[in-house]
């Protein structure tokens, strides 16, 4: 090398130039970024730039690596290194040493926001997915490349699942391309010194704070409130350290085995996850990954430490601890539980969960105790099996809260399917069922708002609420856990007393960021499941995604414009190109033999949809019984291959025959919702045919507000891995016989009825009201509130003109529901041979009208 | 290796548009080409610049003596080929190898003298270069260097003009790069300030580095007609440099004095190397001496890594994230065009596709298909397994992006308007609508708007009417 810069220094002079400028450059590198170029007006000096000064070092380190092999290009990349690195601002890592051997690790690690990047292709990623899930929230997992984030709950929940502090930080090392950043080990080292390390424990039926570190307590009891709460045993001190704690045996996982888990399986895990917890070389990363993440790494230290804690004083405990950032985890130790009668139950033998299922109880059962938090599954993989498994693992009295009545009856036939639980174990508590099991211990199953329900409770439920609170429950199982009002939540948290409890939901978004609060009420999140994987592994369906854009009239539009008021939404959902959009993707997919659910959130839209098209519909006001016929119908009536519903269908309605859906107006930017909906198609029957793909369509009308909510909306799904195609244009469309307002005049008559309708009329889900019961907005509950519509006379204003049709106003016919004719079909209760003989009559008769 | 990506670009040659450099030469007078055709080294270099099927032709003829008649040639040829036989005809014919296809086949005497010089071997003219003698005080300088060499000159440039404007101060290439910059439109200055790159600049940076070079010197070479040089000479030095060696020292004396002219513009476009201005011997970098062939025209692993150049590095999710694989600051810096950028790691940049920075790109002049087909070139291996490349709800939104800036048409005309009653309008709008060129009207305003070529005859109209009424 020396030689090469010795031919430079007599080559010619132009090179010398840019030889001589490099070196400088060199100098200002390392000059410039002491003083980092400042934007705002903070005087400098004014804070420490810790970044500027670790870059500083790591340059100044790099500089003297490569000094023996510097060169005209290594100083000319550097000149332009600088050129580019403003454009990352405070993300530009590239000082950051990578490992000799980083081709083999699969990670990145952003030292400023804990933002992992993974490479989905590596060889060891699928160990290294379990682990980030393990640690971090996953933030999007498509094809290649996966995002993770370390986040303060995130490492709570890694810590709660039994993960050390020094393992993460180890395997995180073994991962990553470069070595773990210092903020970012001092990050995980300040979460997890105070997350979990505490854990509430309800043993003998007394509540005891429990640490395997003793410092933890000692610091705790030097609070006042918690002092107070504590409750001095009464029992002689045997420590032998001659501290006030009681100190036992930390639990073991010991013989623990999930129900419905091959007992040879299991013993390979065990095997792989004794093995020796620090290996020495890489070939044993893989051990070391695996054995981490079979949660058996458990606390070094075999003692725990405790003290008992006033019953009455809990929740100002919990409270206290979570302010003092020792948020306390909630662990049962139900093998132990001796007061509280077991509950017979298990799983019937033909039952076989799936692995995902397993990995997911096993994050909870992990030390051969019941952790409570959330476990995150996509609509349709199975969650309810997952709740059953965990209930027969705890065998304890078991409260199961649901959104709807009719959920209720599905966890029930559920319970009934997969174990061998009897009739006289399990009960229900609705609106109008409320049952109370036999013996000493069972299972209940209810809804939120019938224990949540604060006023006035008829006789009957007020004395099953005190049976409810009256007990002690082993396990609360929470379902659609993300529908639920915070203050519901709360309530029902408090009243009911459970040693543990899981929450079970498909997403975990929320537009208004309550998330953090169910962190703190249940606990956290235990397991997330990665959609696509599922959907490769044939688990829950492919699905093909795709949005539309219809393009509004000019009519449509120049009304949109005008309008200021949420009429705006009625005019964009009624656009009549979304209309024939929406027309011939029903007759494609029809063809197709696919059965088909058309969403509406604006009732009057899916009114106004359903009868144009002739197609059965369910919104809020559709009666109890009409209802149930419909879903009959669609899911056995090879005729009836489309439905329409409005927002009451989003959750909870189990429709495996569905293999397309529709959507045409939505609830603005909601993620959620979108992904709900998706979980419609998700559980389709047909899924494991070869090359079966279910489909999704959302319709949007171009330049609106939708287009925005639209992309919103998607987001959360995109994240997932799925990818909505764009279609503009739909070929044949123009083809369509019979397409709905083709012409101009039908077009405006559409428009003069969408501007009649009443502002309220362009609500969403207006339809819904929340019954004695059940959560507002599910499809399946029982009263959904009829709207009461009063046929008041309408006043209009208008000139002459417009009355006698002069401007396009019209009296035009309405069109008739399709559910009524349902309805009246129904009402023959005719046997099939008379009644194909009385339609040959009938259309003998019209006929013979006609010829006449 | 290089042998089965040159047998696979061959393949996929069919859609590839003809190299940016034969149009150029096409448009050349026949005394031009014919005096090109002396050297062997152009003869060679042009035969390896032509297609695979005008290829196939010339080397079928190459050893005739005779001419065959345009029939018997083409009875050889299938019906589907037929198009493109005829074209390749036209394409030769044009090069003036070819004369007068039409009647027989027979490859111009000069061009096939010197081919077959170069492919047998033989003569003294020096066509492809004099080696240097070996020098004692001086060994020849290592590949490496010419490479680091090239690839420091190469880069500066690209990064000049793509840090222009954005308030950086990059090193400045040599005037002569500058000025060329300049005149090829790449670059201009706007009020006397500082360079700035243009719209046409943009779209360069998203070329391969092959088209890039040659870009420039197609420029070069239409700066030459100017300067008055002589066009012959130049190309004549470029193919020879093509033909060159990589590593080995050529002395210059065999060159003309345009082609010693040439040195000084070539050192600074980084194609040859010397030791001092005054050096009486030259060597050609890669870059040169991958001019006519499919190899990679910059070092493929450098040490710094840069090696990404042809694998691909582009990880593109349908989540519209992007993951390069780079830590080459001039791919970072290109990609910035139309990637808004987030992390940056040691070998990695992370960003994401968003409206905005497809907008940005859009409005610097980069259109929707250069963005897909930059994505497309440097897919990372990995991405190879997808059907398409890219994933297509990118590539739409891409599109559809585009699409949104182009709804407004914008038609030059005039405003009727004032008219006395509204007989006169409608008579007047009447008269327009029969001549098609109303596109707009307001009858409660009594005006409307007709385009341009509608005016002088609504003028005369409207004069002739007032003119009668008068």
């Amino acid at each position: 090398m020396k030689r090469a810069a010795e031919g430079y220094a007599d080559a010619e002079s132009s090179s010398k130039r840019s030889r001589r400028a490099g070196d400088q450059d060199e100098y200002v590198d390392v000059d410039d970024t002491e003083s980092p170029p400042d934007t705002g007006y903070v005087p400098r000096g004014a804070t420490i730039n810790l970044g500027a000064l670790s870059r500083k070092l790591a340059a100044a380190r790099r500089n003297a690596d490569e000094q023996p092999s510097d060169s005209t290009l290594d100083a000319h990349r550097r000149q332009q290194d600088k050129l580019v690195s403003h454009i990352f601002m405070d993300q530009d890592f590239s000082w950051l040493h990578l490992k000799p051997d980083h081709a083999s690790r699969p990670l990145w690690i952003s030292p400023d926001d804990g933002h992992i990047i993974l490479e989905a292709f590596s060889p060891i990623a699928e160990q290294a997915q379990d682990f980030l899930v393990a640690i971090s929230e996953p933030v999007s997992r498509p094809a290649f490349i996966h995002e993770y984030k370390l986040t303060p709950y995130s490492l709570y929940a890694a810590v709660s699942v039994g993960l050390q502090t020094e393992d993460i930080i180890e395997v995180l090392n073994r991962l990553s391309k470069v070595p773990v950043p210092e903020s970012i080990i001092a990050l995980i080292r300040e979460r997890t010194l105070s997350y979990g390390k505490v854990k509430l424990v309800l043993k003998h039926n007394k509540y005891f704070i429990e640490s395997s570190h003793p410092e933890t307590l000692q610091f705790l009891l030097k609070d006042k409130l918690i002092r107070e709460a504590r409750v001095v045993s009464q029992v002689a001190d045997k420590s032998i350290k001659g501290n006030t704690f009681t100190t036992s045996k930390a639990p073991v996982k010991g013989d623990l085995v999930n129900p419905g888990v091959k007992e040879a399986e299991k013993k390979k895990d065990d095997t792989k996850a004794a093995a020796p917890g620090q290996p020495a070389s890489d070939a044993d990363l893989f051990t070391s990954v695996v054995g981490v993440d079979s949660d058996d790494i458990d606390d070094e230290d075999d003692n725990v430490h405790s003290f008992e804690i006033d019953d009455s004083k809990i929740d100002d405990v919990k409270k206290r601890c979570t302010e003092l950032e020792y948020p306390m985890l909630e662990e049962y130790d139900f093998r132990n539980d001796t007061i509280n009668p077991n509950l017979d139950i298990d799983l019937k033998p033909a039952t076989v969960i799936r692995p995902y299922q397993e990995t997911s109880l096993s994050k909870m059962f992990g030390n051969g105790r019941a952790r409570s938090g959330i476990i995150v599954l996509p609509c349709g993989a199975g969650k309810t099996l997952v709740g059953i498994t965990a209930a027969c693992t705890i065998k304890k009295s078991c409260l199961i809260l649901c959104t709807s009545s009719v959920s209720v009856m599905q966890w029930k036939s559920q319970f009934m399917q997969w174990s061998n639980v009897t009739d006289r174990q399990i009960a229900v508590f609705t609106a109008d069922q409320k049952e109370k099991f036999a013996g000493e211990s069972g299972i209940v199953i209810s809804t939120y708002s019938m224990v949540a329900n604060t006023h006035n409770r008829s006789h009957e439920s007020k004395k099953m609420m005190e049976f409810l609170t009256s007990r002690e429950w082993g396990f609360i199982l929470l379902d659609e856990v993300h529908v639920v009002p915070a203050a519901m939540f709360r309530r029902v948290v408090t009243t009911i007393k459970a040693h543990s409890k899981l929450g079970l939901t498909a997403t975990l978004v929320r537009e208004d960021d309550k998330i953090s609060d169910l962190n703190y009420m249940i606990g956290p999140k235990l397991y997330e499941a990665n959609w696509m994987d599922l959907a490769a592994k044939g688990h829950i369906a492919n699905v093909q995604c795709a949005e539309v854009w219809c393009p509004m009239t000019p009519e449509f539009y120049r009304e949109y414009l005008r309008e200021q008021s949420r009429k705006r939404m009625l005019l964009y959902c009624m656009n009549p190109k979304k209309f024939q959009a929406c027309q011939f993707l029903i007759k494609y997919h029809e063809d197709r033999g696919d059965k088909i659910i058309v969403f509406s959130d604006n009732v009057f839209a899916l009114e106004a949809y359903a009868k144009k098209l002739g197609k059965l519909y369910i919104h809020g006001g559709t009666g109890q019984v009409e209802r149930m016929r419909i879903l009959q119908n669609f899911q056995h009536n090879p005729a009836v291959n489309t439905i329409f519903l409005s927002k009451v269908g989003d959750t909870s309605i189990d429709l495996p025959e569905a293999t397309c859906l529709i959507q045409i107006s939505s609830h603005f930017g909601s993620r959620r919702q979108e992904a709900q909906r998706l979980g419609r198609i998700l559980r389709a029957k047909r899924r494991n045919d070869e090359g079966f793909n279910a489909f999704f369509y959302s319709l949007v009308s171009k330049d609106t507000q939708e287009m925005f909510y639209s992309t919103k909306r998607q987001q959360f799904l995109i994240d997932q891995g799925y990818s909505f195609k764009v279609i503009t244009h739909l070929d044949g469309l123009e083809k369509l016989p019979d397409l709905v307002y083709r012409t101009r005049d039908e077009q405006i008559e559409l428009i003069s009825s969408v501007l009649l309708a009443n502002e309220s009329d362009a609500d969403l889900g207006n339809d819904i009201r929340a019954g004695e019961g059940d959560l507002a907005g599910t499809v399946t509950s029982k009263d959904f509130g009829l709207p009461v519509k009063v046929a008041a006379a309408q006043r209009t204003t208008g000139s002459l003109t417009a009355l006698s049709g002069g401007q396009h106003m019209s009296y035009m016919e309405q069109n008739k529901s399709a559910n009524k004719k349902l309805a009246r079909e129904a009402n023959t209760t005719r046997n099939k041979l008379f009644a194909k003989r009385d339609r040959d009559l009938a259309s003998a008769r019209k006929e013979a009208r006609a010829r006449g | 290796m290089p042998g089965a990506s040159r047998d696979g670009t061959i393949d996929g040659a069919e859609e590839d548009p003809p190299h940016t450099l034969l149009p150029f030469l096409q448009s050349q007078s026949q005394n031009t080409l014919t005096r090109l055709y002396q050297r062997p080294s152009a003869c060679l270099s042009m035969f390896r610049l032509l297609p695979p099927l005008d290829r196939q032709l010339v080397m079928n003829l190459l050893w005739l003596e005779s001419a065959v008649p345009a029939g018997t040639m083409g009875a050889w040829v299938t019906r589907q080929g037929r198009k493109l036989y005829d074209e390749a005809l036209l394409n030769l014919s044009r090069l003036h190898i070819l004369p007068n296809p039409s009647v027989k086949l027979s490859l111009n005497g000069m061009f096939k003298t010197s081919l077959r010089q170069a492919v047998t071997g033989g003569g003294n003219n020096g066509s492809f270069g004099t080696a240097a003698l070996k020098d004692d005080k001086h060994p020849p300088v290592s590949i490496e260097v010419l490479d680091t060499y090239a690839v420091e000159r190469w880069e500066t440039i690209l990064h000049y003009m793509v840090s222009s404007g954005t308030g950086q101060l990059p090193t400045k290439p040599s005037p002569g790069v500058l000025f060329l910059l300049q005149r090829s439109g790449l670059m201009s200055t706007v009020h006397g300030s500082a360079l700035q790159i243009t719209s046409a600049g943009f779209q360069f940076l998203l070329h391969s580095p092959h088209d890039q070079l040659w870009q420039l010197l197609l420029q070069y070479l239409h700066m030459a007609e100017e300067r008055e040089m002589d066009l012959v000479e130049i190309l004549s030095f470029l193919f020879m440099l093509s033909t060159m060696e990589l590593g080995k020292e050529y002395s210059i004396e065999s060159l003309s004095v345009t082609q010693k002219a040439m040195l000084e513009d070539l050192r600074d476009y980084g194609l040859i190397w010397q030791r001092r201005t005054q050096s009486r011997r030259f060597s050609p970098t890669r870059l040169a001496t991958t001019l006519t062939s499919l190899l990679p025209p910059l070092p493929t692993a450098t040490s710094s890594g840069a090696g990404s150049q042809d694998q691909g590095f582009i990880v593109l999710e349908t989540n519209y994230r992007l993951y390069a694989y780079t830590d080459n600051p001039l791919q970072t810096a290109v990609l910035n065009l139309f990637v808004s950028l987030k992390y940056r790691f040691p070998n990695l940049v992370v960003g994401s596709i968003t409206r905005e920075s497809v907008r940005k790109a859009l409005a610097n002049g980069i259109t929707a298909d250069q963005i897909i087909s930059y994505l497309s070139t440097h897919a990372h291996p990995q991405m190879r397994k997808n059907k398409p490349l890219i994933p297509v709800t990118v590539q739409d939104q891409v599109r559809l992006w585009e699409l949104e800036r182009n709804r407004l048409k914008s038609e030059e005309g005039y405003l009727y308007t004032a008219f006395a009653s509204q007989a006169d309008y409608e008579y007047v709008l009447n008269y327009a609508k029969q001549l098609n060129v109303v596109l707009w009207e307001n009858p409660a305003k009594r005006c409307f708007f007709g385009n341009l070529e509608g005016h002088g005859n609504i003028r005369g109209f409207i004069e002739r009417r007032t003119g009668g009424q008068a």
